[in-house]
């Protein structure tokens, strides 16, 4: 082996500074995610891994943008492929005799050197393109929230000069060696005909600099990252490994919480050390790139809510109050101490003073973004790197809530209603099931009074009980079972509001008493099937009263009526039907939540086998919100554009004759859409369009 | 005999409306145990001018404790005054508001004397020596009746339950001096902000006219408002529809996420009845219903309804209401 030159041990010392700079700061910010809580992310390491493949590896999400995603897969699997060429030009840098030549078979030593050259050519191509977004096409979702445009474009210039510097390496190597360098080398061998001119030791002496602009940079990268929103190309492929907004898990089903605790000292979270350690890594993994934020059906209207603002807080508010509680300015112990006592013994510097006083809540996200929140999951789905905002949000609404009894006031009603009457409207619970008078609809009650038990529960649901439009579609999906004779009954005045918007308004308190409740009544019926029209219901009841103990098979009614009409058990009235222009909207809780798409289509599709059904450009999981959810049902929107006209008029553009819906909540957002618009075209339930077509 | 005190609220130096009822309350209480009726005035130096006024509807005798520290609502001394004077004047009964201060008062009032207490009460009599009260409860949809047999009962009487009956008497006026020091409280009340005055407050409103999308156009509304000026004691609402669209208020809409209102009279004009708005006005003692839909889900819970246009029948009607009045 050659001896080490004066040159090779400069390098080797940069290289031990770089690699010692950047285990230091990998450490550091490993500490700070330690601040979080914990929670155990190692479970369903199959789904884990199906995760890292599929969405990390494979870019899964990131190519949901046409123009972008492919742009920055080619980054990344660029990347991938080059790293290999870098660990060869590092080494080189101590021992220039090393090279993957000597141990690789000649053919496949020729595909790396090809590999390396053509993925530089692509990696500068994408990365011209994507600086060409960023200065001149600017789209919109990369503006905004404190994003920091010039760290992006100096990364961007980074890798961009990275690439440059590597194919004129590629190409001096060629003038110097006269074309002898191993491998396949097309790329060099077009860039030596251009530098032909050049005199073998001016080439050499080129390809060296190249070489060590190259290298520096490499270590310059790398140190760089952990300061930089670019710290996502070493988090992202880890946080999606550990997230669960794909699974393993229920999708958007929020965490259980443990009410009667008596070591906590807030619920939710105020402030970033009350958020568990994956929040804290979803901050490192984003890159601001605004996927969340620009399929936000708040910020689409104006609101004052930005879902990467949400992260981009959290990691800021993280860098600015972890330093002092693992201990970079002092014992954390003794400055809490100090602060709180205002003691003269420990003075305590302004600047640390201002990061204790400061909190995540109020300080860097504010009660209007919180309540502005539909949690319609648009955000999560859409996050290449699988980011929860919602989780966030979620836990800042406990706080509010739970912790600090701060929500708009016109939530005092829909709170009392729920807890004293069982619905957020307050209406009397005796009224309950008035839609089933002559139907000749048992009740739980009458059934087990007979020592009897149905097939399946009908949960109605508080709309479907209480709201007039919503009576129609309960009263539709009965006779539907009547029509295919399922044995079922209802709960009637048993039946009592499950939680849902309590919970998703952070009243965690009054969600448990009510889902409590709730199960104590199904498991005193021992209730095994519940199939429900409303999507909330839907959701919480099967995915997540099994947190409290209640497990039950709850199928949706789009699901359950497609299963009759598939098995023929539907009679019908006899032909097509009409022949109706129908936009069915995707229901979020039934969607996002539960990836139920296809069922509420074809439900139509078999129920009138000539219906045309459009699709408005949100759709499926990319369906916009109707403004309803998240409890935003009983809050006023008194912000921007109003959600539910957004949604109705991109319905209406389909050119439909009829909207269709699946969700009782969306049939009042979107009734109110309609008539917002002086438009006259119908919406249905689902269940609605089938009952009409029963056979008489 | 048994004497019964009531607590006169007053604000700005004025008798409130919701004193007279309690004095009446009490009046009636005290004719049915031979007894009298004392009204305590507190409030800042001058307060004693209101006590003809009590006199009027028929209290014997009127204590005034003036105090400038207890011009503005003053918990912690007005309730060691109260207290003090049940405890020394062997009442059987005290009677307060249950209006904010009185809200905050009267419990505090009986838990300092350890006594038992009937908040919100609509009537009052007394019968077998003990003080039956009912008073509404569940929001309205249970009465229940509770029977107060310890001396002395404190009692929260609902504001608009008791209508002040005249029954003049020249009270005995005495003047003493507080208890405690007012200035000395814990808790002071540094200044009142008031809400827009010159309207008459949705929820204090025995009538409602609510206008809904059915007008059209904000300019429509006139239609409204001179129904409501008609009746003279009537206030504007609007639907959620119509606030979001800007043609009112949002302080104006009556539903779910605004205003929950109870008057004796309310007339949906052109209003669906959309469950949100339900939800805040069912409870409504009358209800009627204009609106073109006879299948609108307003008429479900309404007491009268018409089908047909609002711009034809409101302006009958509003015709009729100042005929109706002006020969009144």
């Amino acid at each position: 082996m050659d001896q080490l030159t004066v040159t090779n041990v400069a390098f080797l010392v940069l290289l031990v500074l770089a690699a010692g700079f950047f285990s230091y700061n990998v450490q550091r910010l490993v500490r700070y995610l330690g601040i979080g809580t914990a929670t155990s992310r190692t479970d369903h390491l199959g789904t884990r891994l199906r995760n890292l493949v599929v969405i990390g590896f494979g870019q899964g999400k990131i190519l949901r943008d046409p123009v972008a995603g492919p742009l920055h897969a080619g980054v990344f699997w660029g990347f991938l492929v080059i790293t290999a060429g870098s660990i060869e030009i590092l080494v080189q840098g101590v021992v220039p005799a090393f090279t993957y030549a000597s141990f690789l078979p000649r053919p496949v030593y020729g595909l790396y050197t090809l590999s390396q050259e053509a993925f530089a050519i692509l990696v500068l191509a994408a990365v011209s393109a994507l600086l060409w977004r960023r200065l001149v096409v600017k789209p919109k979702r990369l503006q905004g929230d404190g994003t920091h445009q010039g760290d992006a474009i100096f990364i961007l210039s980074m890798i961009a000069a990275l690439m440059v510097t590597l194919l004129l390496m590629f190409g001096f190597e060629q003038v110097a060696t006269h074309g002898a360098a191993p491998g396949l080398r097309p790329v060099g061998m077009i860039l030596a005909a251009v530098f032909s001119a050049v005199p073998e030791g001016s080439a050499h002496i080129a390809f060296r600099v190249n070489w060590w602009i190259h290298a520096l940079l490499l270590l310059v990268f790398a140190n760089y990252l952990p300061y930089s929103k670019h710290l996502h190309v070493l988090t992202s492929l880890i946080n999606t490994f550990f997230s669960n907004t794909s699974g393993p898990g229920i999708k958007g089903a929020m965490r259980p919480m443990d009410l009667e605790a008596e070591d906590v000292a807030v619920f939710g979270a105020s402030d970033v050390e009350h958020l568990t350690w994956k929040n804290l890594l979803d901050g490192f993994s984003c890159t601001e790139c605004g996927r969340c934020t620009s399929v936000c059906p708040a910020n689409l209207t104006g609101k004052p809510l930005s879902p990467r603002k949400i992260i981009v807080d959290t990691r800021s508010r993280l860098m600015e109050k972890a330093p002092l509680l693992v201990g970079e300015w002092g014992d954390p112990t003794q400055l809490t101490v100090a602060e709180q006592a205002g003691s003269a013994d420990h003075i305590v510097p302004d600047a640390i003073k201002l990061r204790l006083a400061n909190t995540l809540l109020d300080h860097y996200i504010t009660e209007d973004e919180l309540w502005a929140c539909t949690s319609c999951r648009a955000c999560v789905t859409e996050c290449p790197v699988s980011i929860d905002q919602l989780d966030v949000i979620n836990e800042l609404r406990r706080n509010l809530v739970l912790t600090e009894s701060r929500f708009p006031k016109e939530l005092v009603p829909a709170f009392e209603g729920m807890e004293r009457q069982g619905n957020p409207w307050a209406f009397n619970p005796g009224d309950r099931a008035q839609w089933a008078e002559g139907l000749e609809i048992l009740t739980m009650a009458e059934l087990a009074a007979r020592g009897d038990k149905p097939d399946v529960l009908f949960w109605v649901g508080c709309m479907g009980s209480f709201d007039d439009r919503s009576k129609k579609t309960t009263v539709a999906f009965a006779r539907i079972l009547k029509a295919a004779k399922i044995n079922f009954a209802i709960l009637g005045q048993e039946e009592s509001c499950n939680g849902d918007p309590a919970r998703r308004l952070g009243n965690e308190y009054l969600y448990q008493i009510l889902a409590k409740q709730a199960i104590e009544t199904l498991d005193r019926y021992e209730v095994k099937t519940i199939v429900t029209s409303c999507p909330h219901c839907f959701h919480q009841i099967g995915n997540e009263f099994p947190q409290l103990g209640g497990n039950y098979e709850v199928v949706h009614h789009s699901t359950y009526v497609e299963r009759l009409l598939a098995a023929g058990r539907v009679p019908l009235a006899d032909g097509d039907g009409e022949r109706l222009v129908v936009a069915y909207h995707d229901s979020c809780y039934l969607g996002r939540y539960n990836d139920v798409y296809d069922a509420p289509r074809e439900t139509l599709r078999r129920a009138l086998p000539v219906v045309h059904l459009v699709e408005p450009p949100r759709t499926r999981d990319r369906g916009l919100c109707c403004g309803a959810g998240g409890g935003r049902m009983f809050m006023e929107e008194k912000t921007g554009k109003r959600i539910n006209v957004e949604r109705t008029e991109e319905l209406l553009a389909t050119g439909a004759e009829a909207i269709a819906v699946a969700c009782p909540f969306c049939m009042t957002m979107i009734t109110d859409g309609v008539t917002a618009r002086g438009s006259s075209v119908p919406v249905y339930d689902i269940a609605e369009i089938v009952a009409g077509r029963l056979a008489r | 005999m048994a004497n019964i005190l009531v607590w006169a609220e007053s604000r700005g130096g004025e008798l409130r409306k919701v004193a007279t009822e309690a004095v009446t309350a009490a009046r009636a209480l005290a004719t049915a145990t031979g007894g009298e009726v004392h009204a305590l005035l507190t409030g800042a130096p001058g307060i004693a001018s209101q006590a003809a006024r009590l006199g009027e509807f028929g209290a014997d005798v009127v204590i005034v404790v003036e105090h400038a520290g207890l011009a503005l609502h003053n918990p912690e001394a007005t309730t060691a005054i109260v207290a003090d004077r049940v405890t020394t004047g062997g009442y059987r009964a005290c009677l307060l508001p249950a209006s904010a201060h009185g809200k905050d008062l009267a419990p505090r009032v009986a838990a300092r004397l350890g006594v038992g207490m009937a908040a919100d009460v609509t009537t009052l009599e007394f019968a077998n020596d003990a003080i039956v009260a009912r008073h509404p409860v569940n929001t309205g949809k249970v009465v229940a009746t509770v029977s107060l047999t310890a001396t002395p009962a404190i009692v929260s009487i609902r504001p608009g339950a008791f209508t002040p009956a005249p029954n003049a008497k020249t009270p005995r006026v005495e003047s003493v001096a507080p208890v405690v020091d007012p200035a000395a409280s814990r808790v002071k009340t540094t200044g009142m902000t008031t809400g827009n005055a010159t309207k008459l407050d949705l929820g204090e409103a025995p009538i409602i006219v609510t206008g809904g999308r059915g007008l059209k156009a904000a300019e429509n509304f006139k239609l409204v408002e001179d129904l409501a000026a008609a009746f003279g004691n009537a206030a504007v609402g609007a639907t959620r529809a119509v606030t979001d669209d800007g043609w009112r208020p949002h302080s104006d809409q009556i539903g779910q996420t605004g205003r929950l209102v109870s008057p004796d009279l309310y007339i949906a004009v052109g209003v669906s009845g959309a469950i949100q708005h339900l939800a805040g006005m069912r409870t409504s003692k009358t209800i009627v219903a204009i609106n073109k839909d006879k299948e609108a889900p307003i008429f479900k819970v309404a007491d009268y309804g018409i089908v047909g246009d609002a711009f034809e029948i409101v302006p009958v009607l509003t015709a009729a209401i100042r005929v109706a009045r002006a020969n009144h």
